[in-house]
Parts: C-alpha cells; sequence; structure tokens
C-alpha cells in the first residue's frame, strides 16, 4: 500500500516547473560556489600573509615616527609626540601593544679598545623589553654592573660591512667579532662623566636603533640628565597586521612615517579584497535571484495545483502536512547542491594549493572552517526562505 | 483568535486514555441563527426548520433533512463542514464557532471527528478508486480501519471491480459508492451527507444505507443527511425541512 506522502506526489505535480527549478537551482549553485570561493581566498590571501612575512610570529612591531618636514626643521618639539597623539594611537583598534621609544639626555662617547683607533659620539635609545627581537641572557642592567649590553640594529652592520668598509679599504667585521669588542662607553653631562664597558649583545632587524636596557637608561637620565620628562618622538607598536589598510590611513592621515617595506602588502591585500569582495557580492546578489525564482517555482507548483490542493485540505489534510511533503521535496536538492559546491570549492583549493606550493606560497590544501560553515549557513537560509515561501502560498489557498 | 479544541489530539502518539477520551467526549453541533446570505430575503419569506434558528444536533443522532431545491441544501452542507462562510448567524462546534478554530484544529477534527460525503463526489482523478480511499485511510497517521476492511466494504456495496481503475475512467455511481468507502474509513462522531445516493439505483442505495447505518454504530456516530424527498433507508431519530 503506497504512504500518504506517495498518494501526495501522486497528486501534487512538481514536474510543471521544472525549467523554473533547474535554473533556480543552477542559481544557487553558481551563487554558493562565488560565496565559498570568496571566503576561501579570503582566508587563503590571510594565511600567504602571515605565513610569508612572520613565520614564526602571529604580529608585527611597527616604529612610529613623524615625518619630518622643511618647515618642521629646527623645531624640536613638532617631531615629538603629544600626549594627546599618543593616547589617540593607542585607542586604535589595530594597536595590540603600544610602547615609548626612550632617548638619552645626556652625551654619549664610543671608544673601540686598544689600537683601533676608533672613537664616535654616538646615542642610545631604549624600548620595553616585550618589544625587542633579541633574547639574550645578558640582556639585563643593575647600578652596580659597568658593563651595558647593547644591540645594534642589523643594519647598522651591513652599511659598515658592505658600504663603508669596501670602499675604504677596511676589513669586514662579522657578528661574532663585533660582540666580542668590548666598547669603552662614556657619558657625561657637563662636568660629570662615568665610564662604561660596553657589549654588542645582539643584532634587532626589528628597531634601527642603538639599544640599552630600559633600566639602564632611566638611571642614567635620572642621574645625567636634565629631570625633565621628554616626550617621545618615536613610539612602537605591535600589530597583528601591518598591511590593515586601516592602519596605513591611519599613518597617512596624520603624516606619520614608518618602515613602508612592513606595509607594502596593503595596496596588494586592498585589491585581493576588493576582487573577493565583488566576488561575494556577486555571489549574494546570485543567492538572492535564486530565492527568487525557487520562490516563483513554488508558488507556480502550488497554483497548479491549486485544486487538488483545497480539496486535499477539504478532505482534512493538514496544511503542515502539505509543507512537509513540498519540503521534502526540495531539500534534498539544496543538500545535493551545498555538496556539490563544496566539494568543487575543496577541489580547487586542493588543485591551488598544489600550484602555490611551486611557488613556495603555502596555503593549506583543504578548505577553511569558515567555507563549510558558510555551505551550511546558506542552505538553511534557502530552508528557511522556501518554507516560509511553501507556508505563505499553501495558506493563501486552503 | 484561533483556538485549539480541548479534545484535540496529537498524531503519531497513541494513548489508551486518548482513545477512550476519543470514545467519550461527543462533538457538539449548534445552529444559531444561520442565514446564508445569498438565499436571506428568499429565506426569511418563509419558514423552515433550520435557517435562522437556534437548534442543537444531540450527538450520536440520525438526523435527516429534507430540502427541496433550492432551499440551500448544500450549501448548508458546506456550512457544517465550513467551506463556506457567507453566511449571518453561527455554527458552533463544542460551543465556539467555526471562525475560532486554527487551521490544524479543523484538519485535525476532519481527521478524526467529522467526515462528508459531498454531492459533487470530489474524488481525485489522477489516483486510483482505492488510493482515493487509501488516502483518507492513512492521512491521520494511525489508520482506524484495516486495508482489508476498505475490501470488505467495496464487496458490499459492488465496486471491488473498480478498486484499481483511475478515478476519472469512473462512472458517476461508482464514485458515489467510492466517495462513501472514503468517508467510512477514518474514525468520526459525525457524517455529513449530501444526497449521498443521487446516482445509485434502489438495490445499491440500500447496500450503502446499511454500511453507513453499521459503521455510525459501530463508532456511536450521528449523522447529518440531507435529500430532496422522504425515504425510509434509515431508521431517522429527527427529521427537519428546509
Amino acid at each position: 500500500m503506497p504512504s500518504f506522502y506517495q498518494l501526495l506526489k501522486k497528486i501534487i505535480q512538481t514536474g510543471i516547473g521544472r525549467s523554473r527549478l533547474i535554473m533556480a537551482a543552477g542559481g544557487l549553485g553558481i551563487a554558493m560556489i562565488l560565496l565559498l570561493i570568496a571566503i576561501q581566498a579570503h582566508s587563503d590571501f590571510d594565511q600567504l600573509l602571515y605565513s610569508q612575512q612572520n613565520a614564526n610570529e602571529s604580529a608585527d612591531f611597527l616604529v612610529i615616527n613623524k615625518k619630518i618636514t622643511n618647515a618642521m626643521m629646527g623645531q624640536r618639539g613638532q617631531s615629538m609626540f603629544t600626549a594627546a597623539e599618543i593616547a589617540d594611537i593607542r585607542q586604535q583598534p589595530f594597536v595590540e601593544a603600544f610602547g615609548f621609544i626612550t632617548s638619552n639626555q645626556y652625551k654619549v662617547t664610543a671608544a673601540a679598545p686598544g689600537d683601533l683607533h676608533f672613537y664616535t659620539d654616538m646615542f642610545f635609545e631604549s624600548v620595553p623589553d616585550s618589544f625587542i627581537d633579541v633574547k639574550n641572557e645578558d640582556w639585563k642592567w643593575t647600578p652596580a654592573d659597568n658593563t651595558i649590553p647593547i644591540i645594534l640594529p642589523n643594519d647598522f652592520l651591513n652599511l659598515y660591512n658592505f658600504g663603508f668598509a669596501l670602499s675604504q679599504d677596511l676589513p669586514q667585521i662579522s657578528q661574532e667579532t663585533v660582540k666580542a669588542i668590548p666598547m669603552k662607553i662614556t657619558i657625561s653631562q657637563g662636568l660629570l662623566t662615568q665610564e662604561f664597558t660596553g657589549r654588542i649583545v645582539g643584532f634587532s632587524d626589528r628597531i634601527s636603533s642603538f639599544l640599552v636596557p630600559g633600566s639602564f637608561m632611566e638611571w642614567a637620565n635620572g642621574k645625567f640628565g636634565t629631570g625633565v620628562v621628554a616626550s617621545p618622538s618615536r613610539v612602537i607598536i605591535k600589530t597583528k597586521d601591518p598591511s590593515n589598510p586601516a592602519l596605513v590611513k591611519y599613518l597617512d592621515d596624520k603624516g606619520y612615517n614608518t618602515n613602508q617595506d612592513k606595509i607594502k602588502y596593503s595596496k596588494t591585500k586592498m585589491i585581493v579584497q576588493t576582487i573577493v569582495s565583488v566576488i561575494g557580492f556577486f555571489g549574494v546578489t546570485l543567492l538572492l535571484f535564486a530565492l527568487l525564482v525557487f520562490s516563483m517555482f513554488i508558488q507556480l507548483v502550488i497554483a497548479s495545483c491549486k485544486k487538488e490542493i483545497q480539496l486535499l485540505v477539504t478532505l482534512g489534510t493538514a496544511p503542515r502536512q502539505l509543507q512537509r511533503y513540498l519540503m521534502r521535496q526540495f531539500v534534498p536538492l539544496y543538500i545535493a547542491i551545498g555538496i556539490v559546491a563544496l566539494l568543487l570549492v575543496a577541489a580547487l583549493q586542493w588543485w591551488a594549493s598544489g600550484q602555490l606550493a611551486v611557488h613556495d606560497m603555502v596555503i593549506s590544501p583543504w578548505i577553511a572552517t569558515g567555507t563549510g560553515i558558510a555551505a551550511v549557513i546558506v542552505i538553511v537560509l534557502v530552508y528557511f526562505v522556501n518554507r516560509i515561501n511553501v507556508r505563505k502560498y499553501i495558506n493563501a489557498i486552503s | 483568535m484561533a483556538v485549539q479544541p480541548p479534545w484535540t489530539f496529537s498524531f503519531g502518539k497513541s494513548s489508551i486514555l486518548g482513545h477512550h477520551f476519543k470514545n467519550t467526549s461527543y462533538m457538539q453541533i449548534q445552529l444559531e441563527n444561520l442565514v446564508p446570505v445569498p438565499l436571506r430575503d428568499k429565506i426569511l419569506q418563509r419558514s423552515s426548520d433550520i435557517w435562522n434558528r437556534q437548534i442543537i444536533f444531540t450527538p450520536g443522532s440520525f438526523i435527516k433533512i429534507k430540502a427541496p431545491s433550492g432551499t440551500g441544501k448544500t450549501t448548508l452542507v458546506h456550512y457544517l463542514y465550513h467551506i463556506r462562510t457567507d453566511y449571518t448567524g453561527q455554527v458552533l462546534v463544542n460551543g465556539q464557532s467555526w471562525a475560532s478554530y486554527s487551521k490544524a484544529a479543523i484538519a485535525a477534527m476532519r481527521q478524526d471527528q467529522v467526515s462528508v460525503i459531498f454531492q459533487d463526489l470530489r474524488v481525485f482523478e489522477q489516483l486510483t478508486a482505492r488510493e482515493n480511499i487509501e488516502l483518507k485511510r492513512v492521512m491521520n497517521g494511525q489508520p482506524y480501519c484495516t486495508a482489508e476492511k476498505v475490501t470488505e466494504m467495496a464487496a458490499k456495496l459492488n465496486v471491488t471491480h473498480v478498486l484499481n481503475q483511475s478515478g476519472s475512467t469512473l462512472s458517476y455511481g461508482e464514485r458515489q459508492r467510492v466517495a462513501i468507502i472514503r468517508a467510512l474509513v477514518q474514525p468520526f462522531q459525525w457524517l455529513i451527507m449530501d444526497e449521498p445516493f443521487s446516482h445509485l439505483d434502489e438495490e445499491n442505495a440500500q447496500r450503502a444505507a446499511q454500511l453507513i447505518a453499521e459503521e455510525c454504530k459501530a463508532r456511536k456516530a450521528g449523522f447529518i443527511l440531507t435529500d430532496l424527498d422522504n425515504d425510509t433507508r434509515f431508521a431517522y431519530d429527527i427529521h427537519y425541512n428546509l
């Protein structure tokens, strides 16, 4: 004996709107693929950016200073950050951590030991330890110590080795050698003078400055300084994404400067984001049209079986039973479309990951969790919209 | 406001209590000054036992309403079964007007409390005779009678040979008997019939009447039958003139 739903199948023919159903299903499929590709591409690009720029760290550090313009020259105060400007930088959403770069308020001279005949005036700066990329046991200082640990910028050694040394016929120096040379550091303010031994403990790629521990800077500024706390002219921030267009725009608007190399991905990212957004937008638009065609299909099926549905209701069929029957005709279709779209995007992702691997660009061969969730959300959305439509049209005629 | 009747039961769940309750609580149908809008002037000019009166149909009774053509016989049946509402006054079911019930509640009543045989039969042409009956039998999820019982009833009404024929090829007489069986495969407390024997010869009409009476008695159910003339096919409890 046939079941109630099998009998309903004979009465309510859904074949009438086949072309509409195919259009709606096709539209839904393409919409879903576009949407999933947009989401997947977004996730892939993020992976590429972070894995390339910063293999081991999830954040990046930017040293920010004001642009020195001709108008500002000779007015030191203009290059300093005011308290309001600092507070404003701190509260930006892309700033994860913030630190001052403190300058020395005393004279510093360095001399090489023995007969190297090297003598120079120099300066020190300090930043909070958490911003330093050199991890070293010796990076600490107490007033009892006569040795000051110093971090040099990597660029400085490179400039010397490949620029200065070669042209002046001087010997090139390795990092190890530099670390082994004890420098004679003299700091003074007026008549007050004290000598220290400076020891290079590391080379920083992150901060282009001569760094000493914060504790030394504080002590020395207290003892040799003017006593007035100077405003910083450089600050350092930690940010998750230095290519964040919002950050780049903020810096531009305020006339701040930073290492341009670090934010160079910003433009690429904006272009990719635009393309991804356009694809996503088309996906959403197409999804809306697919929903509209689905709705028209449902309307057509119900209208074409109006008499039959009315008789079924007259005989006691509950509107719920009719809704459930109709939804049963459609739901397997949505799920099939969802699965096909997901599989296609997964295959595309796998292929893309293989292609990119050749160029040393690493993305996951699997689709992102977000992509899977998006597919489920679209199916649930289509289900609910269609359910509402079915209910509306059935109620209208019963 | 749609009101869920106190005696509705959920589908798919069977409980002994529920069944017991179903058989002992009777569905009461009551008319209050019911007047069809299209026939208003005509009806108010003459006297009627039904129109514009207060009537309570006693549950379990066999009621005959005699109605000459044009007096609104089919209209009354449609009002009683709530598929037309162009009237003034009220049709009350268990004290509440039809309009106050939700669509789901009405569907539940049509599956379990009230059955109908229309004058225009209303058989699905895309289904066979047996499928037409089956549709009603399995509609509520818990068939009231077995498939064998259907075959048995078909044999009593001499339609066994057409059970597998398409609804579209059935004669009016065959359709009428299929419609009668369809109305009898469900549980009900009231059976509403609109000229149920109009297409049957005397012998088949007698057989059908006997089957209907048996099935009503088995359910302790009543019926409301409208027809053009007097007849003695049933032991009627009450007669009305429309």
